[in-house]
């Protein structure tokens, strides 16, 4: 259950990161980022990346622009807003600093496991 | 074939099969209540929706199909997701976002109908105070047998607290909190929409009841009538062959049975156990079929019954009147008797009457030598003959005391009304000053009871004094309450005036007064 709630945190901290990083490449709808998160492992269905695009656009992050579509309705294409850069911004600093924490953690980690397989031999 | 419908979804027209949007309302139902708490709530549906159409008219046209079967829906469902999903994506932290938290987690009381016994007063309590219901039933069962109150506060309850109906309302009285799984549960219960009036309801109750739990009580019931039903007629069956066993003794010269012509009596004992026996049967036979179903005898046989039962009423009917014709004429004849003069009389009742020769028989007692024994009987009968004897005093003309005694009955002519009057036995004796009285009148063995009646008047000269004691004041035609004095004596005292009969405290009042 803790494993599982510590995954669904960084899972959902990831996810909104990962959209917004999809949306920076420019204009996109909805289900092209589905497909891309999908790709990427990120999302197991789509009926949670509505909430969250919905969220991301009320804090000002997301903008959209409707757009006629050939078979259909029209869409929602998704651009990212200043705020939304800088928001972008803010998280690749964040994100560098944690993987290069997580990858200090790994490697003292490594090291010990090494010595104390060294202790034990005669 | 199946039937289609067409749906109109994200703008966009689908036609759609039956079941399968059956299932797709579900599907939507549930993911509108689950966003329903969030602000955004129209927009993401929205979006989901959009979503929805655009893939089902993706499938449409890759598969060159023109209707979405319940299949395509269920691969739409999994792609999107179902709430359960969402809710694993959006955990605790984003909670406080949708709705005020206190959304849902207000009790309203509703009568849960679901685990109702009766109308799920009781179980909507429960949930309302967080107690468990047994203890409300418990509390509503001794409150009930405390002078019943609960009944009428569970009928005004039941009239006040709405039935919970919908989802919502369900979840509210049990104060879960409207998240997504609840919903998503109470989803998966049998749901009954129609509301209906309080009477429909207490009805439709009461059919269930007599169809369940109250079939068994009603069979209980039955089976308890049964075997009293039974019981009786054994009970009747016995006594009417115990009666025939030995209607020569005694049984007939009793009072109700005294009146029965000896002729009639097998017929009308007949009559009579058909009258009585038949609807004791027939109640038996109708409630096993009504607590049973079951039709215990055939229609041939009913009507025989129903023959045999009238033939006892008419026997028993044309016999009574034919007896109550007996009544028709009445005789009497007087006998007059002088008594012995004296100054005081006392006048006693005597219950220890002389052996007759039917008592020895009746009771075993050497037949030969009956004479001199007395019965003792402690209290008569009063049943034994309707009360039947009178007494009063009256003033004697020529001065001399004498005693008449008329006897009297009834009968089908004057004749046989005077023979039933000789009928009567009745002793009076005369022993110095005291005359002796029998409580009651007896008949001859084998006399019917014909109304017979014995009136005596006891004549005496002015200025004679009567000493009556407490049951001979039953049988006086006197007012004897006047007399009463406070010294609660055995004995009243009586004397004869010129005005007639006066207590004797009465007439020293009177003196005095001159």
């Amino acid at each position: 259950m803790i494993a599982e709630n510590t995954q669904t945190q960084m899972r959902k901290g990831i996810l909104e990161y990962c959209v917004l990083l999809i949306i920076s490449k420019g204009e996109i709808y909805a289900s092209d980022i589905i497909s891309e998160l999908k790709s990427a492992r990120l999302l197991v269905v789509e009926g949670t990346l509505y909430p969250l695009l919905t969220r991301l656009k009320n804090n000002g992050l997301l903008s959209y622009n409707w757009v006629e579509s050939t078979s259909g309705p029209p869409r929602k294409y998704y651009v990212l807003t200043e705020g939304g850069k800088e928001m972008l911004n803010q998280l690749d600093n964040t994100w560098s600093e944690l993987s290069s924490a997580i990858e200090t953690a790994k490697q003292v980690a490594e090291k010990t496991t090494n010595n104390s397989i060294n202790l034990n031999k005669p | 074939m199946k039937k289609t419908l067409n749906i109109n979804i994200g703008n966009t027209i689908i036609h759609i099969e039956e079941d399968a949007y059956e299932t797709l309302t579900v599907y939507l139902n549930e993911v509108k209540y689950h966003f329903s708490k969030s602000a955004d709530n129209f927009e993401i549906v929205t979006d989901i929706e959009n979503r929805i159409a655009e893939m089902f008219s993706d499938i449409l046209l890759t598969q060159q199909k023109q209707v979405i079967d319940i299949m395509d829906v269920k691969l739409v469902t999994e792609q999107m997701g179902s709430v359960k999903d969402f809710e694993t994506e959006e955990t605790d932290g984003d909670q406080h976002e949708y709705g005020s938290p206190a959304f849902g987690q207000v009790k309203k009381l509703y009568r849960d109908t679901d685990q109702a016994i009766v109308a799920g007063v009781c179980a909507g309590l429960a949930h309302y105070l967080d107690m468990e219901e047994r203890w409300i039933r418990l509390i509503a069962i001794l409150t009930v047998l405390l002078g019943g109150s609960g009944i009428l506060a569970y009928i005004v309850l039941w009239i006040m607290i709405p039935k919970a109906e919908t989802r919502s309302e369900k979840m509210a009285m049990r104060g879960e909190e409207a998240n997504l799984r609840g919903f998503a549960n109470s989803y998966l219960q049998p749901f009954v929409t129609k509301s209906r009036g309080f009477l429909a309801e207490a009805f439709d109750l009461l059919g269930k009841f007599l169809n369940g739990t109250g079939s068994i009580i009603v069979k209980i019931i039955a089976i308890f009538m049964i075997t009293i039903g039974s019981f009786m007629l054994v009970a009747l069956i016995v006594s009417v062959v115990a009666l025939l066993g030995v209607w020569d003794t005694q049984v007939i010269n009793k009072f109700p049975f005294s009146i029965v012509n000896e002729e009639y009596l097998s017929i009308m004992t007949l009559g009579a156990f058909l009258t009585f026996a038949i609807p004791l049967l027939a109640i038996i036979l109708f409630t096993v079929r009504v607590a049973f179903s079951n039709r215990p005898v055939n229609t041939t046989f009913s009507l025989v019954l129903l023959i045999l039962w009238l033939t006892g009423v008419g026997i028993t009917v044309f016999h009574a009147a034919k007896i109550s014709s007996e009544f028709k004429e009445e005789a009497e004849f007087t006998q007059s008797s002088e008594v012995k003069p004296y100054g005081e009389y006392t006048l006693t009742i005597d219950r220890t009457r002389f052996f007759t020769k039917e008592d020895s028989v009746q009771y075993h007692i050497d037949p030969n030598n009956y004479k001199g024994r007395k019965i003792l009987s402690a209290s008569y009968d009063d049943f034994d003959l309707p009360n039947s004897v009178s007494l009063s005093v009256e003033k004697s003309d020529n001065g001399k005391v004498s005693m008449s005694q008329n006897f009297s009955s009834k009968g089908f002519t004057f004749e046989e009304a005077l023979k039933n009057a000789q009928n009567i036995h009745y002793s009076f004796l005369q022993q110095d000053s005291v005359l002796t009285f029998g409580p009651t009148l007896y008949l001859k063995k084998n006399a019917k009871w014909r109304d017979q009646e014995i009136k005596m008047v006891l004549r005496v000269p002015e200025g004679t004094k009567i000493r009556a004691n407490r049951e001979v004041r039953r049988y006086l035609n006197y007012n004897y309450w006047d007399c009463e004095d406070e010294s609660n004596n055995e004995f009243i005292e009586l004397v004869m005036t010129a005005e007639g009969l006066k207590c004797q405290h009465e007439r020293v009042a009177d003196e005095s007064n001159r």
